[in-house]
């Protein structure tokens, strides 16, 4: 079977035949990233945004990882990142929720690095990396204090279409939990580039819980988006409504982000170097 | 650390193709920025077959070559050269511009 079938059945039914999580899901991100980092120099300003509309009434479901429910829950994630190299992004997340009927209050914090090896188009599949750090004092989002996630990140584009999978897994390295083991989930999309100014995709987000011992099928979270995304005026955007496919799923989310570029000037020069 | 085995054992599998896959690249293309303007505007290329396009920047401001339709972007630094590879491209028209600097002319790239 060739690469790009290959992919195309990957991106088609990772979310259908994921292994059978109370699985944790990052509802501060519902985000794609490609193999593409921000540029080097770059300063990015990104906001992530998400409402549920029909979501849970008790805590500790769909989305909710802590004793708030998720019902009108609205997150928002402030990203700042820099492209550190041609290769290597570095990026820091305040995370913000709103609960029904309360105010808006700090939710966590993140550090990540991502990078790419390589430069587009010279292996089959571009291949990228992501190393996470999630910080959390805020038992009632989140009773886990630190936590990992690692990623790779393949990306194929085929014509005017691009494929990416992104496996996710985590380990909780402070908290609770800290003697489980490493957690599976996935983020994937498929986009057209229709137009610079709007394009439409198809986003996929899940979690199965412990890869040792996963959630059933009825417990795990697995979401569908239906999204639209391009530039305007200098401004990115992607937008797109969010339906849960499971039983511990939220059911309807919207969500909405966007982000600014700015360029602020290279620390390095261009890399000579397919790692850095 | 068995998914950190498993996603190295990915990269290195990919990476696998990478000798195969460069070495279709043999053309390449120079691209040059100076006084605010491309030259050439027009990039001809064969279609259906991968090339590099080498970019110089001989100007004294960074830039950002872009193009969308070939899901291409990279930034240049002042008097840097880089190269970008594109894959085949089908017979067509496909633009590219500056993207910091939006009232320079934009540019094409022709397969034919």
């Amino acid at each position: 079977m060739n690469i790009r079938r290959s992919l195309l059945l990957l991106a088609l039914f990772l979310p259908a035949y994921a292994p059978p999580a109370l699985a944790q899901m990052d509802p501060w991100e519902f985000e794609v990233y490609g193999y593409q980092t921000v540029p080097r120099g770059m300063l990015e300003i990104e906001s992530l945004n998400s409402v549920v509309l029909n979501g849970s009434r008790h805590g500790e479901k769909g989305t909710s990882k802590g004793t708030v429910p998720s019902q009108s829950m609205w997150r928002t994630a402030i990203e700042v990142t820099y492209g550190l190299t041609d290769r290597i992004e570095a990026a820091m997340y305040v995370n913000l929720a709103k609960p029904r009927g309360d105010d808006l209050q700090y939710a966590g914090s993140k550090f990540r690095l991502r990078g790419r090896l390589f430069d587009q188009g010279e292996l089959p599949v571009d291949v990228g990396w992501y190393f996470e750090l999630a910080y959390k004092r805020t038992p009632k989002y989140d009773d886990q204090k630190l936590e990992l996630e690692l990623r790779p990140i393949l990306q194929r584009d085929v014509g005017d279409f691009s494929f990416i999978v992104s496996p996710k897994f985590e380990k909780i390295l402070v908290g609770s939990e800290e003697k489980e083991g490493w957690e599976f989930g996935y983020v994937s999309g498929i986009y057209y580039r229709w137009m610079r100014a709007f394009s439409p995709g198809v986003e996929f987000y899940g979690a199965i819980g412990m890869m040792k011992h996963p959630d059933s099928t009825r417990d795990q979270q697995h979401y569908i988006f239906p999204v639209v995304r391009g530039e305007y005026r200098g401004i990115e955007y992607s937008v797109g409504p969010g339906f849960g496919l499971t039983h511990g799923s939220d059911r309807t989310l919207v969500k909405f982000n966007l982000g600014l570029e700015k360029y602020i000037g290279a620390i390095f020069g261009p890399s000579t170097n397919p790692l850095f | 650390m068995k998914p950190m085995i498993l996603a190295l054992s990915m990269i290195l599998l990919f990476a696998g193709g990478r000798a195969f896959a460069a070495a279709a690249q043999d053309d390449i293309v120079e691209l040059r920025y100076e006084n605010r303007k491309f030259i050439p505007q027009t990039l001809n290329v064969p279609a259906n077959k991968p090339f590099q396009i080498k970019i110089v920047n001989a100007s004294k401001e960074a830039i950002e070559f872009e193009s969308y339709k070939v899901n291409r972007e990279k930034v240049v630094g002042p008097g840097e050269t880089v190269t970008v590879n594109i894959p085949a491209l089908k017979p067509g028209s496909y633009d590219f511009y500056d993207d910091f600097h939006r009232d320079v002319p934009e540019g094409k790239i022709v397969a034919k």
